[in-house]
């Protein structure tokens, strides 16, 4: 058991252990024996296979077509290497009909004895935090127009809901998130588990984190010196200053115009992720930019970084992080506003309001979490409607047996799936909120990967060479 | 009480066998059994005869007939036989009809006489024909094992997976053995067959001689061999009328018996029962039956008419035209309670709850002398357990009645013994009704399993039966009723006579959403019946369009699939489409139905860009799509040319399509791009060095740092550099160069575009920190060393 998956309302260790369950039946199959002697384990490289005295290899892999040829490379050499060796391929999340046509045009498909696929759409991070490390997933959607991680994020949804029950509400905003629906319209197992612990369930729980707690306290160390590294980098000027840009814009300061600090980085050629970062914020905190401004801005990153970040560009306004003011007004001060997006008066040590992740900014993705808990999203249907994509609101029925009365003074379970991926900064949210003690909602946080502004961009970036 | 015990009949000092009636036949045999090839299967399976099978004559009044029945001899089927000869009959673990004909073909017949494949034992047999042969079972599944008339053995130990084996020649054997068998040890099958005074055992590798241990002299002649239901045990019968019994292995020799009966016997057959340390053998004449084991008399009986063995796991049936009986050796638990004069545990407690009903404090005496010795637990136990092992309902109840009794009196004794035995006999005594006809005694039931049962319900075709004992059992609905329903479907969509609609109606009705059923089995199959229709039908009522698609892509409906695999968002089954409507359609119409599929579109688009890039460029090229033409040439300037003109050719494609695309920015940043290119490339051949692929800015540095500040000043004046970033390309690579002196120079030459500030510079090295200060008199630099 892991500790510290089962201290949340939904106990993840559930999930963990289903999923260890299939891994351990897929090693048994291989070996053929009830022992899973694992010897080694390398990441995935080319050429050959570092040399290893074992019977049995097993390749994990995501269903990608460069990986597919980097493994035949890896068994071609073996095969030439001597003394025959069971080869395996687990597929994960998901056995894909392309690898393994590739598998087959590179001579390698019949090597393989054992090929399938391991589940495992949701990793469970923390006890309240789920992820599919699909680094892809935001890419694939919105430029590529390629769900196939939709339909996992449906998959690992109704693996949850065999494990933990169904889900009786769900509430949506954007494109895919409405697709996410159509893609769970599945019969649902039958049957039920609950964890509503309470007397003895509660106590066992209590007990099963008594080790956490020991851990925690070892753990203190590490997280001094984590934060130790972080004030580093917060307290430089360079983060100071790209900081107070990043709230400028977001509190609607001149966003209309070239921005000279966005300037004298691509002068000085800072690294190319934060000048995109920050251009992107701009634009979208203006609702566009104006096409000079646009203009004048790719030109000087094509110039300095170099013509082949064209198709990064594109990437950029395809997925819509940049794009021209097209007429029309600048919705961004009214989203603002009425979202309460921006809050003058932080208070960072004792926060009231999960503006303080950002130190000012709350992240609108978990205001609108929070608003829908209370007072509903009705309040805010028009601010909902400017926002891209359609929000929408299903309901699975329950049996009657089923449908429990919550009781007075307990919270409510909310599971929040960010499809494209969640920041850090909106899970610190999240879970303030989880905390606050009139709150009534505690959150569980899914999503396809978990990121932050840079690595979010970069997943957009293209490299020709 | 007292006639209770009257069927039983003691063999030695220590066991008894019973034999009683499970049904009254009354199937109206026209011929006497000797005159047919008769086969039944075990676990009170269904019993197959082939009438006349030996006449040759092709008058349809006297061909051969194939008949089914049940057990209880109810007619499950009847069939003209119009194929060749049959040598004989047996019945497959599947309940499959197995008919091996003399040119050695095996016909496979299902349960209602359903033909299902045919299979052939290889050439060899079909040259010499078959003199004899015997479906025999074991752990892998059915197999067969032939005696050619070249009295050679070819044997297939499963016919499930046909692999034949030509077993070695028995040296100087001329005529065919006098019997023979097969046996299994280690997991193979071997041949144990008898000539002359001579055992010889087949492997597959070699032919040996053995020799029963014990075996009393002066046999000539070995006229029956007989192994036992498990493979353990063998039994020889000689001329002499001696009988040797022993382990199959033949290392050890159990007991011997000697009958006097010189006249071959019909059968022989094991009889014994499992876990017990009985043996004995049933040998059966035209008219008597014999019980022989270890002991000095044998068990008699008369048979009043032509009868027939099956051995069973736990005895034997025997059946004839009139009755069907079982004889076994009687279980210990039922020999303690009825056993005269038994003062077993359980034979007082069922005394005791007698007495308790009739309201006699005798009741109370005998409940406390079993109580006194502290064997209440036990009696209850033996009482449950002998419940098992009655056939009769009435005594069934008496004795569970009893243990009823004698769990009141105990604190602690779990329930579920009694209760999994009350619903085992339920569902027992249901089946062994005449009208399903499966005499299962509860030692073969648990043996078979309730699936295997259930599957045999299923392939009689006794849905209702089926679902209740699920029900009854409250079996999970997937492994139960949902995969019953399934079945039935499965059977229905053969009824040729019923219309589609009603066919998929009745179906639909019937199944609903039930948990575990799935739509596309029941369409794959009447899809493998013939009926197109009726499995497009029944995939409507498939929920999960994922499902369809298979069946789909096989009935030829590509398009129809495409949709569904969409629809599913299991993009790995798109795929599966699209490559094989890729193979099915010319590319012109592939690429039409894939304009009409946005989804699909932009699934093959990226199994494009990895496997056929060519391909991605018609398709933009199809749809106008220039924006995304351009993004192409530009990727591949990068990626196929080494020469510069290739890929200025490349970018100027680009550009192109940038200006159709109507994206003017990114044409003249294309331009531009060209431009730089060639003018890298004139650097490199000029001033040596790498420019190639750096960016404008990195280019300017590099020729500022090389000194070339002319060139530089050219470089940002054509392309229109700003002033700022340019002041600051030059601070930059001033600073690295560490020239101080002209970095000075440089801040002072003219009003600096950066304003009034303080800049940590760039690139420090050497721990110096350099500061360049501009006010209104010029820069000053300072580092740190300075301060």
């Amino acid at each position: 058991m892991a500790a510290h998956l089962s201290y949340g309302r939904v106990n993840l260790n559930v999930l963990r252990e289903a999923v260890r369950r299939e891994l351990r039946e897929f090693l048994d199959k291989c070996a053929g024996s009830k022992e899973h002697e694992v010897e080694k384990m390398f990441t995935l490289k080319g050429s050959r296979l570092p040399a290893a005295d074992v019977k049995n290899i097993i390749f994990f892999v995501r269903p990608r077509l460069e990986l597919m040829d980097i493994i035949a490379e890896n068994v071609l050499s073996e095969d030439r290497r001597g003394p025959a060796r069971d080869f395996h391929i687990l597929f994960v999340p998901r056995r894909s009909l392309l690898c393994e046509q590739r598998l087959k045009d590179l001579g390698v498909l019949g090597s393989f004895i054992h090929r399938e696929e391991y589940s495992l759409d949701l990793i469970p991070f923390d006890g309240d935090l789920l992820s599919m490390e699909s680094e892809g997933a935001f890419k694939e959607c919105y430029l590529e127009s390629d769900q196939t991680s939709l339909y996992h994020a449906a998959k690992g949804l109704m693996t949850l809901q065999a494990l933990y029950g169904t889900i009786p509400q769900i509430f949506g905003k954007g494109e895919c998130a409405r697709y996410l629906p159509c893609l769970m319209g599945l019969p649902f197992p039958p049957f039920q588990e609950r964890h509503n612990a309470k007397t003895v369930g509660e106590i066992k729980q209590f007990v099963s984190q008594l080790p956490h707690m020991q851990a925690a306290r070892g753990s203190l160390a590490n997280h001094t010196s984590i934060a130790e590294l972080i004030k580093d980098v917060t307290t430089s000027e360079d983060f100071f200053d790209k900081l107070t840009v990043e709230q400028e814009f977001m509190s609607g300061i001149d966003t209309d115009k070239v921005n000279s600090y966005i300037e004298d980085c691509i002068a000085q050629k800072h690294p190319l992720i934060k000048v995109l970062r920050l251009v992107c914020l701009q634009s979208v905190c203006n609702s566009g930019l104006k096409q000079k401004v646009l203009d004048y801005y790719k030109r000087e990153i094509l110039q300095t970084y170099g013509y082949e970040h064209i198709l990064t560009l594109y990437n950029l306004e395809k997925a819509g992080l940049l794009k021209p003011q097209m007429g029309g007004r600048n919705n961004y001060p009214t989203i603002r506003k009425t979202l309460r997006l921006w809050m003058d008066d932080v208070n960072e040590q004792n926060p009231t309001d999960i503006s303080y992740v950002y130190s000012g900014y709350a992240p609108l993705s978990v205001r609108l979490a929070q608003l829908l808990s209370r007072p509903g999203w009705r309040s805010i249907e028009e601010v909902l409607r400017i926002l891209p994509g359609p929000h929408f609101e299903e309901r699975q029925p329950l049996p009657t047996g089923l449908q429990k009365k919550r009781q007075p003074g307990e919270n409510r379970v909310t599971l929040i799936f960010f499809l494209g991926g969640v920041t850090f900064a909106e899970i610190a949210a999240l879970r303030f909120l989880s905390q606050l003690e009139d709150g009534g909602t505690e959150y569980v946080i899914a999503t396809t990967k978990l990121m932050n502004g840079a690595s979010w961009i970069e997943s957009l970036m293209e490299k020709p060479f | 009480m007292d006639c209770y015990t009257a069927n039983w009949n003691p063999l030695g000092d220590s066991a008894f066998y019973r034999k009683y009636e499970l049904y009254s036949m009354d199937w109206d045999l026209k011929e006497e059994l000797r005159d047919c090839l008769v086969a039944a299967a075990p676990y009170g399976g269904p019993i197959a005869l082939l009438r006349n099978p030996w006449r040759k004559e092709k008058a349809a009044s006297i061909r051969p007939v194939l008949e089914i029945y049940s057990a209880s001899g109810l007619p499950l089927a009847s069939l003209l036989w119009k194929s060749g000869p049959v040598v004989s009959l047996g019945w497959s673990a599947e309940e499959e009809l197995l008919c091996v004909q003399e040119d050695g073909v095996v016909l496979v017949y299902g349960l209602h006489g359903d033909f299902r494949r045919h299979f052939s034992m290889g050439n060899e047999v079909l040259q010499n024909r078959v003199l004899d042969a015997r479906i025999f079972h074991t752990e892998f599944g059915s197999g067969v094992a032939i005696l050619t008339g070249a009295h050679r053995f070819t044997l297939s130990a499963n016919v499930g997976d046909l692999k034949l084996r030509r077993m070695p020649e028995v040296p100087g054997l001329q005529s065919a053995p006098s019997c023979w068998t097969t046996l299994c040890q280690d997991r193979v099958a071997h041949i144990l067959l008898a000539v002359g005074p001579d055992l010889y055992l087949l492997d597959h590798a070699a032919c040996s001689a053995v020799t029963p241990p014990g075996l009393a002299p002066g046999v000539s002649s070995f006229l029956q061999m007989a192994v036992s239901f498990t493979y353990r045990h063998l039994a020889l019968f000689t001329d002499t009328g001696y009988i040797w019994m022993g382990t199959a292995s033949l290392k050890e020799k159990l007991c011997e018996f000697n009958c006097n009966i010189r006249a071959p016997p019909k059968q022989m057959v094991w009889c014994s029962r499992p876990r017990s340390k009985e043996r004995a053998v049933v040998v059966a004449w035209e008219r008597r039956l014999m019980v022989v084991g270890d002991a000095p008399e044998s068990i008699q009986f008369v048979l009043d008419e032509d009868s027939y063995l099956v051995p069973e796991l736990d005895g034997v049936r025997i059946f004839s035209c009139s009755t069907h009986e079982f004889l076994h050796e009687v279980p210990v638990a039922s020999e303690e309670i009825f056993k005269i004069a038994s003062m077993a545990p359980g034979a007082l407690l069922l005394e005791a709850q007698k007495e308790y009903e009739k309201e006699s404090q005798k009741a109370d005496e005998y409940l406390r002398e079993i109580q006194e010795l502290g064997h209440l637990t036990q009696a209850v136990q033996q009482c449950i357990e002998a419940a098992g092992h009655e056939h009769q309902p009435d005594m069934q109840k008496s004795l569970l009645r009893a243990a009823s009794f004698g769990k009141c009196f105990l604190d602690r004794f779990p329930p579920d013994s009694f209760v999994r035995m009350c619903q085992d006999l339920r569902v027992l005594n249901a089946i062994r009704d005449y009208h399903i006809g499966i005499p299962l005694t509860y030692s073969q039931y648990k043996q078979l399993t309730i699936q295997v049962l259930l599957d045999r319900l299923v392939l009689r075709r006794l849905y209702p039966l089926a679902i209740q004992i699920c029900e009854y059992l409250r079996l999970p609905e997937v492994q139960g009723v949902s995969r019953i329903l399934a079945h039935w479907a499965c059977y229905k969509v053969q009824q040729k006579d019923v219309s589609d609609e009603d066919v998929a109606r009745a179906i639909n009705q019937k199944l609903g959403d039930t948990p575990g059923v799935s739509y596309s089995d029941i369409a794959a199959r009447a899809y493998g019946c013939g009926r197109t229709e009726l499995a497009i039908k029944l995939l409507e009522y498939e929920p999960r369009s994922g499902e369809q698609v298979p069946l789909l892509l096989k009935m030829k409906r590509s398009k129809l699939a495409l949709s569904k695999a969409i629809e599913s968002g299991d993009t790995d089954l798109v795929f599966t489409v699209l490559l094989h409507l890729k193979n099915e359609l010319n590319r012109g119409d592939f690429f039409m139905t894939l304009r009409n599929q946005p989804m699909a579109l932009s699934l093959y688009r990226q199994f494009c860009k990895h496997q056929e890039l060519e391909t991605l460029k018609d398709l933009y090229n199809q749809d106008d799509n220039h924006q995304e033409l351009g993004s192409f040439h530009i990727r591949a300037s990068y990626a196929a040319e080494e020469r510069i003109e290739g890929r200025v050719a490349a970018l100027q494609m680009a550009a192109d399509a940038f200006y159709k695309a109507k994206n003017e920015f990114a044409a003249k940043a294309t331009e531009d791009q060209m431009r730089l290119l060639r003018l890298q490339r004139r650097l490199e051949d000029e001033l040596g060095g790498h420019f190639v692929d750096l960016s404008l800015h990195d280019t300017v540095t590099t020729l500022v740092l090389g000194g070339h500040s002319k060139r530089a000043e050219q470089l940002a004046r054509d392309f229109r550099i700003p002033d700022k970033r340019l002041w600051w390309l030059k601070l930059t690579a001033l600073a690295d160069l560490e020239d101080w002196e002209e970095l000075e120079k440089f801040s002072k030459s003219k009003k600096s575009p950066i304003g009034y500030l303080v800049v940590p510079a760039l690139r420090l090295r050497r721990s110096q920190l350099l500061y360049v200060c501009q006010g209104g008199g010029g820069a000053r630099l300072c580092t740190l060393k300075g301060i």
